[in-house]
């Protein structure tokens, strides 16, 4: 379903495998795109200029920071409905309206529940996705639930997927019902400390101010849903502009200092609205299509808008990094997502710097269809991947060496993706023909090589920092803690990979094989730690999901590999014969 | 110049050291560290880190293999000998690796890794490490006690059993540990004592329309004094004072006509209602606040004991116990809890519990503070002031430890009740590896750096040590 809703929104060209066309169709179509995406690029900047958005740009106390009305009211629709919007309007619509009118919405089915275990014990039917408060809520289910789980939390122990299901539906129970009391939007500084005001708290010369805002806000929404001419769109939106900035303008008089996060805030929204790493990943398939044109068509001349959208991609791709970057206000390397997508960004810089020496073109080619292929697994699963901006545990702050060794380990995992999509091509041309294919399984196995060399000469001084970080926050170096002790099990297969290699254990097929295995050791270090193991002192970053993709990812990986084992060894038992 | 008799020897050395150095042998090591050390992390999220480590991690399996790692990394050091520049990165690399290894080894052998658990407002001198002792003091006059045995157990790796008890030597028949379990959900009860040497017991319910909760005291011997504090009141178990403390106060003391109870307030010296309970009754102690007072059980002979729970994983609730056997009795003593053993002329003491180690300055806690990211719970930061002869006042945070003497104090985390700290806990450590730890990690380092200068050089020698490896097996069919 989410996959559905996000494919509408980009340039339709996407779908299209453009393979086979003429050159020119290509190139004029090349410029069509590169407009194309000009248009969309200015249209997604001006989003702060068109009328009726300032309300997306009010400041919002919310999870420990100030952050914009729009992130807050997305977050929230992700917890209650799981998705950012709700019948194609936007989560900052939606939400206000909750708070507004929350009686409108109580036979909506906009509460989201995946677990069957859930849906069984409180009597609704498992198809279904989505139910109404009611359905859910007033039942004896839900509150034999919520006893079952107030006996797990005594216990102390770990929330197996059922109990944090149960979780998220209390959350779910109490989001709404505190959205649509008005204790939930904290939108007005206090005089001093640090608690803001919510709507519902709020002194009546701001609740005052605050339905002005309401007020303008049916007017606005009335106006959106009818098809009119527009012009009455346009004031309506400008009047609601004018009352938000009003209430701004209030708020701050309270405590100016407490209410100085505009720029942040622009940023933020232009953030959520910009989708830097969607723009990248189209890029990046637009790079590595061209280069598989070079090859199809034997047009050496199309490396160059190859280079073009790489670049492109690549300067997105640093953009979104660092706009990030500056709205935390720290190195954006401290959950999955962002590790995703910074390794999906090391992959691009080592193919690069790979494809400048060697110029064999298949590392740019692997290294773009790598980083695509994470953005995309990033873009699409944010229930697993959370994409949100969230705070950081005390342990995790004002520390350099916690950023350094996260980055320098999480970049050696890029290298050994690198190496792993060079080893998927490796295996493709022995399942294509080995004797046929030498030349390119040569040039392969050696990229295989050098990636994993690189990602050796990261990975193990990656961990030595980590030991100095544990060291400096925690005073031990080591201490067998799972993430830790999987970095160092990642780093052992590839040592014992390159050692192998060198005493002439592994041939080209076994560098292609081993680049392929070795890769679920770092699958289970980055991954699989957090999220299968769930146990240590890096809880920080564990959440839960998603196990079933990544398990049949890596074993499809191992079937590939066993199949084209038993294809080889045949054929080399045929040439004997 | 070396001479030829020297040529011969270091031949024939090196002909012995062949099989050692092999790379094989590398591959071997590398791979079953890697096996061993991840059946290590399945240990660690099944149970805990203190299972995986006495299971995996700091076992002769794993030693064993350490040692082996580092006679191959000697050993193709020699093979390899005399070095030349090419070896550069190489020997770094190795050389690196073993010292590291050498400050591990001298970490685990010297160091220390201990926690302190400072309340706020208290001293501390102690820590605790997380070896386990059994101690047993025996007394003969009831009063004064002396250390008769001392010794370090590994219950969870060699656990006592019935069969192959672990043996106290006591003046008569030995105190017996019988059994050891490793995860056992505890729960307090209390019984009356046989024998009649404990001191009194008390179960009450203190209920108004507010408040309800049921309470067990039990004195530890006769005559002393056993309090529960619930803040605005608190109800004592022990001797009548002649005055009160200008507190409010209900004391209750078993005389031979039965429990007596004296009353005191927060406005006068001088006791209030007074009178005589039994079990089942009630009455209002007469505070501002309107509550009924209730016994439910009264033992004027009481001790108190453990209901044990099996748990087949450790959770934050569960700890570790053994059964002792003396005089044909059992107890169950928990990790870091003690018992009394009476035999027919002495008393002993059992301790079961972490080493506790005098770091020889004390620790002052003189505040504790949570910063909060804004509006909300969630914490952003631990910091603790405090105070030690000779430093000062000092504050210690989430990475910014206090070094004092040798050792490094660390902010770990805090303990809390009803929402509020009530201690810090910290992290103390002494590190003498910690130098070879941070040299061996530059060597590998620089190793790595001059790798990758000289991979091209590297490669080439590869190549020619072992042309067929990097020639493409597909080239030779």
């Amino acid at each position: 379903m989410k996959a559905l809703s996000r494919q509408t929104q980009r340039p339709p060209l996407f779908k299209k495998q453009p393979s086979g066309l003429s050159l020119a169709w290509q190139v004029s179509r090349k410029f069509i795109l590169m407009s194309l995406m000009t248009v969309s690029f200015l249209t997604s900047l001006s989003a702060f200029s068109k009328s009726g958005e300032a309300l997306k740009s009010l400041p919002v106390q919310d999870g420990g920071r100030i952050k914009p009305y729009d992130s807050f009211s997305k977050e929230m629709l992700e917890v209650i409905y799981g998705k950012q919007k709700y019948e194609s309007r936007d989560a900052s619509e939606i939400v206000l309206t909750w708070m507004l009118s929350p009686q409108s919405w109580v036979d909506k089915k906009i509460f989201e529940v995946r677990n069957h275990q859930i849906l069984t014990a409180l009597n609704l039917p498992q198809e279904q996705r989505y139910f109404s408060g009611g359905e859910l809520f007033n039942t004896d289910g839900f509150r034999l639930l919520r006893e079952e789980l107030d006996a797990r939390r005594q216990t102390k122990e770990k929330l197996n997927p059922y109990f944090q299901a149960i979780q998220r539906l209390e959350n779910q129970f109490f989001m709404f019902q505190e959205i649509a009391s008005g204790k939930m939007l904290k939108v007005l500084p206090p005089k001093d400390g640090n608690a803001w005001v919510s709507i519902a708290e709020m002194p009546t010369e701001y609740q005052a101010k605050f339905r002005d805002i309401a007020k303008a806000f049916i007017v606005y929404i009335g106006e959106v849903a009818k098809v009119g001419d527009g012009s009455s769109l346009e004031s309506a939106g400008q009047a609601l502009d004018t009352a938000v900035l009003g209430f701004e303008d209030a708020a701050r008089a309270i405590n100016p200092e407490a209410y100085s996060h505009d720029t942040k805030i622009g940023m933020e929204v232009h953030y959520n609205y910009f989708h830097p790493f969607r723009w990248a990943y189209m890029f990046y398939f637009l790079a590595a299509t061209m280069i598989l044109l070079v090859w199809i068509l034997s047009k050496e001349i199309l490396m160059k808008p190859a280079w073009i959208f790489l670049a492109l991609g690549f300067a997105l791709h640093t953009y979104g990094f660092v706009l990030r970057m500056f709205i935390m206000g720290r190195a954006p390397v401290t959950n999955m997502y962002e590790t995703v997508i910074w390794v999906s960004w090391g992959v691009i810089l080592f193919s690069t710097v790979l494809e400048m020496i060697y110029k064999l073109r298949i590392f740019l080619f692997s290294g773009t269809l790598v980083s695509l292929f994470a953005l995309v697994i990033a873009d699409f699963a944010p229930a697993i991947l959370d994409p949100t901006l969230q705070p950081l545990e005390p342990v995790l702050r004002s520390n350099y060496w916690l950023t350094i060794h996260v980055m320098t380990i999480t970049i050696s995992y890029a290298a050994f993706f690198l190496a792993f999509g060079l080893a998927d091509l490796g295996l493709f041309y022995y399942f294509r023909g080995e004797a046929k294919n030498h030349e390119k399984i040569r040039t392969i196995v050696m990229g295989i090589y050098r990636a994993m060399q690189i990602g050796v000469a990261f990975l193990a001084p990656g961990i030595i920092l980590g030991g100095i970080w544990a060291d400096y926050s925690w005073g031990r170096f080591w201490g067998w803690d799972p993430k830790e002790t999987w970095a160092l099990i990642a780093l052992l297969g590839y040592l014992a990979v390159l050692h192998a290699r060198f005493a002439g254990m592994i041939k080209s097929f076994g560098m292609v094989a081993t680049g392929i295995i070795s890769f679920s050791l770092v699958i289970m270090a980055w991954y699989g730690v957090n999220f299968v193991l769930g146990a240590g002192l890096h809880s920080y970053g564990f959440g839960a999901g998603g196990v079933e993709y990544v398990g049949a990812f890596i074993l499809i990986h191992f079937l590939m590999l066993l199949y084209v084992t038993i294809l080889r060894r045949g054929q080399q038992k045929n040439l004997k014969t | 110049m070396t001479t030829p008799i020297v040529q011969k020897k270091t031949a024939i050395l090196k002909k012995f050291n062949k099989p050692l150095a092999s790379l094989k042998l590398a591959v071997f090591i590398i791979l079953s560290l890697a096996v061993i050390t991840a059946a290590g992390t399945f240990v660690e999220a099944k149970y805990d880190s203190f299972a995986a480590r006495k299971m995996v991690y700091d076992t002769w399996m794993m030693y064993s293999i350490m040692g082996l790692l580092i006679a191959n990394l000697v050993a193709v050091m020699v093979d390899r000998w005399p070095w030349k520049k090419r070896h550069a990165s190489f020997v770094m690399a190795h050389v690196g690796i073993i010292v590291l290894l050498f400050g591990a080894f001298l970490t685990m052998k010297f160091g220390l890794d201990a926690t302190m658990r400072v309340p706020i407002g208290e001293s501390s001198a102690y820590v605790q490490s997380s070896e386990i002792d059994l101690v047993v003091y025996s007394s003969f006059d009831g009063d004064r006690y002396t250390k008769i045995f001392e010794k370090e157990v590994d219950f969870f790796s060699h656990p006592p059993s019935a069969a192959k008890t672990f043996d106290v030597p006591a003046a008569g028949e030995p105190i017996k540990v019988v059994d050891y379990k490793k995860y056992v959900l505890p729960s307090r009860r209390v019984i009356q004592d046989e024998a009649g040497k404990g001191g009194a017991g008390l179960r009450f319910q203190i209920q108004n329309r507010r408040v309800n909760v049921i309470e067990w005291l039990v004195q530890t011997k006769a005559q002393t004094l056993a309090t529960h504090d619930f803040g605005p009141a608190q109800i004592h178990l022990g001797p009548l004072p002649e005055k009160g403390k200008l507190k409010n106060e209900i004391y209750l003391s078993p005389e031979k006509e039965g429990l007596k109870y004296i009353v005191f307030y927060k406005e006068s010296e001088a006791p209030g209602k007074k009178g005589f309970l039994k079990e089942g009754e009630v009455f209002d102690p007469g505070f501002k606040m309107p509550m009924e007072f209730r016994v439910l059980r009264f033992l004027k002979s009481a001790v108190e004991d453990w209901d044990l729970q099996d748990m087949d994983h450790p959770t934050p609730l569960t700890t570790s116990a053994v059964k002792i056997v003396f005089e044909g009795k059992d107890h169950w003593v928990l990790l870091n809890d003690m018992v009394k053993l009476f035999s027919n002329n002495a008393a002993y003491l059992l301790t079961y519990g972490n080493r506790r180690i005098d770091i020889g300055f004390p620790v002052k806690l003189k505040s504790f503070q949570i910063d909060r990211y804004q509006g909300t719970m969630r914490a952003m930061a631990y910091k603790s002031v405090i105070e030690v002869p000779g430093v000062g006042e000092q504050l210690i945070s989430m990475n910014e430890p206090l070094k004092f003497k040798g050792l490094t104090v660390y902010q770990a985390s805090f303990q809390e009740e009803n929402g509020q700290p009530v201690a810090s806990i910290f992290s103390v450590n002494a590190d003498p590896g910690r130098f070879f730890k941070y040299l061996g990690s530059l060597i590998v380092c620089c190793g790595i750096v001059l790798l990758m200068w000289f991979k091209q050089l590297d490669f080439k020698i590869a190549k020619k040590m072992a042309p067929k490896a990097m020639d493409n097996d597909g080239a030779k069919k």
